[in-house]
């Protein structure tokens, strides 16, 4: 509770500032288009809106996150039935196979912008490939978990589990549509005629990477608190 | 790298030839916006004569036959949150977001065009799952709009088999289709502005819909992981929320769970959506009595930093809902004292609306009487909220008619008046048509005069104890009969207010059918959009050249100027800024 406020207020700061820095200006006093000022529709648009929605997925989370902490009891988990659960360590694995998919993709970005297109199939498909193993190792997880036959549904640490981790997949599985779509348009080659649609290709394969790194950044706290808890 | 280029090439990326794709599947947000108005002040009428049920039972008990207390719960629940999400949320910002954002900003249309008409027709799709609530087995859930567990998924309350789960599954798709929107407001309002559109030099409308915009993304998701997890408690038995209990004398197999969880979360989400529906109508009037009074916003900065404090204040006032839950004591502090300090941006921006029109040249027409209406029901709903803010005077308050006329003055009515005057202010923008005057006097004296009405004898009510919810108020010695008078007063005063609302129809179908031709700005406004070549706006907005903006927006009455305003898009004239510093110094 006393470290949420914390981050709060040290948010809350930069904020301001940022904003200060911003809403200084005093519009009624100055006339004319000033220049530097933006210009249209700008090219960083997609980055922007993948930003904000990484922003609403984050605060899903964190508030998954303070519902996960109050139905523990904040440390009175007995009164309320919590019972911590023993992961299968195939989560390890899995963690790995995340950390290399979000390798793969930084190292696509890499061959994008060099113009190395045989590096970009291949890093690019990789990223894929293994997000889908991950994929397949958190189902592979949830089975070890059911075949113990420990845990009931109405078991809220058993239950959490399968919730967090079933919505960080979809959210990856969100992200394998959108990057299934572009490694058709990469493996369809990076039209040198068509310079708009290889720049957008660029753009698409980058804003993959970010998310991927998201993703990852998620599933690392997600598992960092499914383990001590 | 800025490609103002393709922005500005003739061949758009996504013109649209056929009628289905001009006025159905339509990418365009103005056509968009017209969609979600429409499907909102649709749903919303339902819901309107919903509240009319629910008032017959109360003011005219044992009258109604086919008023039942299961009926009653049922439309209790469902007008409170149609009005909420489906209407005020939806027309807001799916409605005047649409419309003004990319026409305010002097772009040409939303950033994600196809994203955009998806979230409409994903909201409609929520929609008509919340309808479809009422035609299955059970009806629609009966559990008050606030949906709390254990209550709401228990045998015994309306709609515990289907209508709950219903509701929840509606509300994580309204959410879905919020989301495709909401990323292209914001994403809009950054990155597709014209050249010379600073954010400082943007409308205040934009504004509130911007910063509500955000408060919806960071909120929402709350609502979300409720509707998530109860959907769960209900379907397969999970103890997110359900405790171990006794329920119609059988114990369930849950444990452990804790409804108070379900209520942090609920009104996480549920104190910024106020703000969701406020922060909007505060931009849209704020322009609007600017415009009608000919006098620029007063204190512009400010109201832009109140703005931007509410929306952040409003993350932790939440509890302020809550004080009757049994939360830990301590929290009622913190959260009275958060709640009060809100109430400071908020007088900044209330001060501000009345010195803008002191002195000015007010026009006293449909949109100004609407604005003005405002400002006189926010305040009362206003001031009426500090007495539930305090944990001592919300302790005998709480769950009476007086917590109803307080929310329905400040976030039902108050809205509402800036909606009916956004609409008629940009009527003749979105139709090319002008409103009837005197139908529009008509609807807004009704409606001013009869939520008065309506809601302050609920004040009254509230005091002497008269609880909220209830479908039948029986033999109970503290209510007087008189109170009974009371209600069947309210009940007519409700019934004229609907009635009035049929004369808006009337006015809208009149208007668009033979109402006088608008020119392209027939309020001599200064923002971008009075400024289109066109009226309506053709596809693309702005014609050949985007518009360039010079001056922020509210250049109204600019000393030595002969026309009483100046749009943006108007260069600098020669001299005009030793007018400016010479009429300075005159004040």
């Amino acid at each position: 509770m006393m470290t949420g406020l914390a981050i709060g207020l040290v948010l809350g700061v930069t904020v301001w500032w940022v904003l200060i820095q911003r809403l200084k200006d005093k519009p009624w006093e100055r006339q004319g288009v000033i220049e530097g000022s933006q210009d249209g529709l700008t090219s960083s648009a997609p980055k922007v809106g993948l930003w904000v929605f990484m922003a609403m997925v984050a605060s899903l989370f964190l508030i998954f996150n303070g519902a996960y902490l109050m139905r523990m009891g904040f440390g009175h988990g007995e009164l309320v039935g919590w019972v911590p659960l023993d992961e299968p360590g195939i989560l390890w694995l899995n963690t790995f196979v995340l950390v290399a998919a979000s390798g793969a993709m930084q190292t696509a970005t890499g061959a994008a912008r060099k113009g190395d297109l045989g590096a970009l199939r291949t890093w690019f498909t990789a990223g894929g490939v293994l997000s889908v193993v991950f994929l397949a190792g958190q189902l592979l997880a949830w089975q070890q978990l059911a075949a113990t036959g420990r845990y009931g549904v109405s078991d809220p640490a058993y239950s959490f589990f399968i919730l967090l981790t079933a919505i960080h997949g979809l959210h990856l599985v969100g992200g394998l549509v959108v990057l299934g779509r572009t490694a058709a348009q990469v493996w369809r080659g990076l039209d040198t005629e068509n310079v708009v649609a290889a720049g957008t290709i660029r753009q698409t394969v980058r804003l993959c990477t970010t998310y991927w790194h998201f993703l990852l950044l998620v599933w690392l706290g997600l598992f960092t608190q499914l383990s001590i808890t | 790298m800025a490609y103002v280029a393709i922005a500005d090439r003739d061949h758009h990326l996504h013109d649209p030839d056929t009628f289905i794709t001009k006025y159905i599947w339509s990418q365009d947000h103005k056509v968009i916006a017209i969609q979600y108005g429409v499907v909102a002040i649709g749903v919303g009428l339902i819901a309107l004569a919903l509240s009319l049920l629910m008032r017959l039972q109360i003011g005219f008990p044992d009258v109604f036959s086919f008023m039942t207390p299961y009926n009653y719960y049922q439309y209790v629940t469902t007008h409170g949150m149609i009005m909420v999400i489906y209407l005020l949320t939806a027309l807001f910002l799916g409605g005047f977001g649409n419309y003004l954002i990319p026409l305010m900003c002097g772009a040409r249309d939303m950033v994600f065009p196809y994203m955009n008409m998806l979230s409409f027709w994903v909201y409609l799709l929520s929609v008509i799952v919340l309808i479809t609530s009422f035609f299955v087995p059970g009806g629609a859930t009966g559990a008050g709009w606030t949906l709390y567990p254990p209550q709401a998924i228990l045998d015994g309350t309306p709609g515990a088999d289907w209508g709950i789960v219903l509701m929840l599954v509606s509300l994580a798709i309204f959410i879905v289709a919020f989301t495709m929107g909401g990323l292209n407001y914001v994403t809009t309002v950054l990155q597709a502005r014209c050249r010379g559109m600073t954010l400082m030099r943007m409308p205040l409308s934009v504004w509130g819909i911007f910063v509500a915009t955000i408060l919806g993304l960071l909120a929402f998701p709350a609502l979300f992981v409720a509707a998530i997890m109860m959907t769960l408690d209900r379907m397969i038995g999970t103890s997110f929320f359900m405790p171990a209990l006794l329920a119609l004398g059988e114990t369930t197999d849950t444990t452990g769970g804790s409804p108070i969880l379900f209520q942090h979360l609920f009104w996480f989400f549920g104190h910024p959506e106020v703000y969701i529906v406020a922060l909007p109508a505060f931009g849209i009037v704020s322009d609007l009595l600017s415009t009608h009074a000919r006098k620029n916003i007063f204190g512009y900065r400010m109201m832009i930093w109140a703005i931007v404090a509410i929306g952040a204040l409003s993350f932790v006032v939440w509890a302020h809902h809550m004080y009757v839950s049994g939360m830990n004591p301590y929290f009622g502090f913190f959260f009275a004292t958060t709640t009060l300090i809100i109430a400071v941006p908020t007088a900044i921006k209330v001060y501000n609306w009345v010195l803008t029109l002191w002195r000015g040249d007010i026009h006293l027409n449909l949109p100004m009487l609407w604005a003005t209406g405002f400002i006189f029901t926010f305040i009362h709903g206003g001031l009426t909220g500090l007495f539930l803010g305090n944990v001592t005077v919300d302790l005998p308050l709480s769950d009476t008619y007086f917590v109803i006329g307080h929310f329905h003055m400040v976030m039902g009515v108050s809205p509402v008046m800036v909606l009916f005057g956004a609409i008629y202010h940009w009527f003749p923008k979105i139709t090319g048509r002008m409103p009837n005057d005197v139908l529009g006097k008509i609807h807004f004296w009704m409606t001013f005069l009869g939520t008065y009405a309506i809601y302050l004898p609920m004040h009254y009510l509230g005091i002497l104890g008269m609880p909220r919810r209830y479908y039948d108020y029986g033999q109970t010695d503290f209510i007087p009969d008189s109170a009974l008078g009371v209600n069947q007063g309210i009940t007519i005063a409700a019934i004229v207010v609907a009635t009035a609302q049929l004369i808006f129809l009337i006015n809208v179908a009149l208007s668009l059918w033979k109402g006088k031709r608008a020119d392209s700005n027939p309020w001599r406004a200064t923002t971008l959009e009075w400024q289109t070549p066109d009226t309506p706006p053709k596809h693309g907005n702005w014609g050949p050249k985007l518009p360039e903006v010079h001056r922020w927006a509210y250049d109204y009455s600019v000393p030595g100027d002969e026309a009483d305003f100046i749009p943006q898009n108007h260069p600098i004239k020669p001299g005009e800024e030793s007018l400016r510093v010479a009429g300075a110094s005159r004040k």
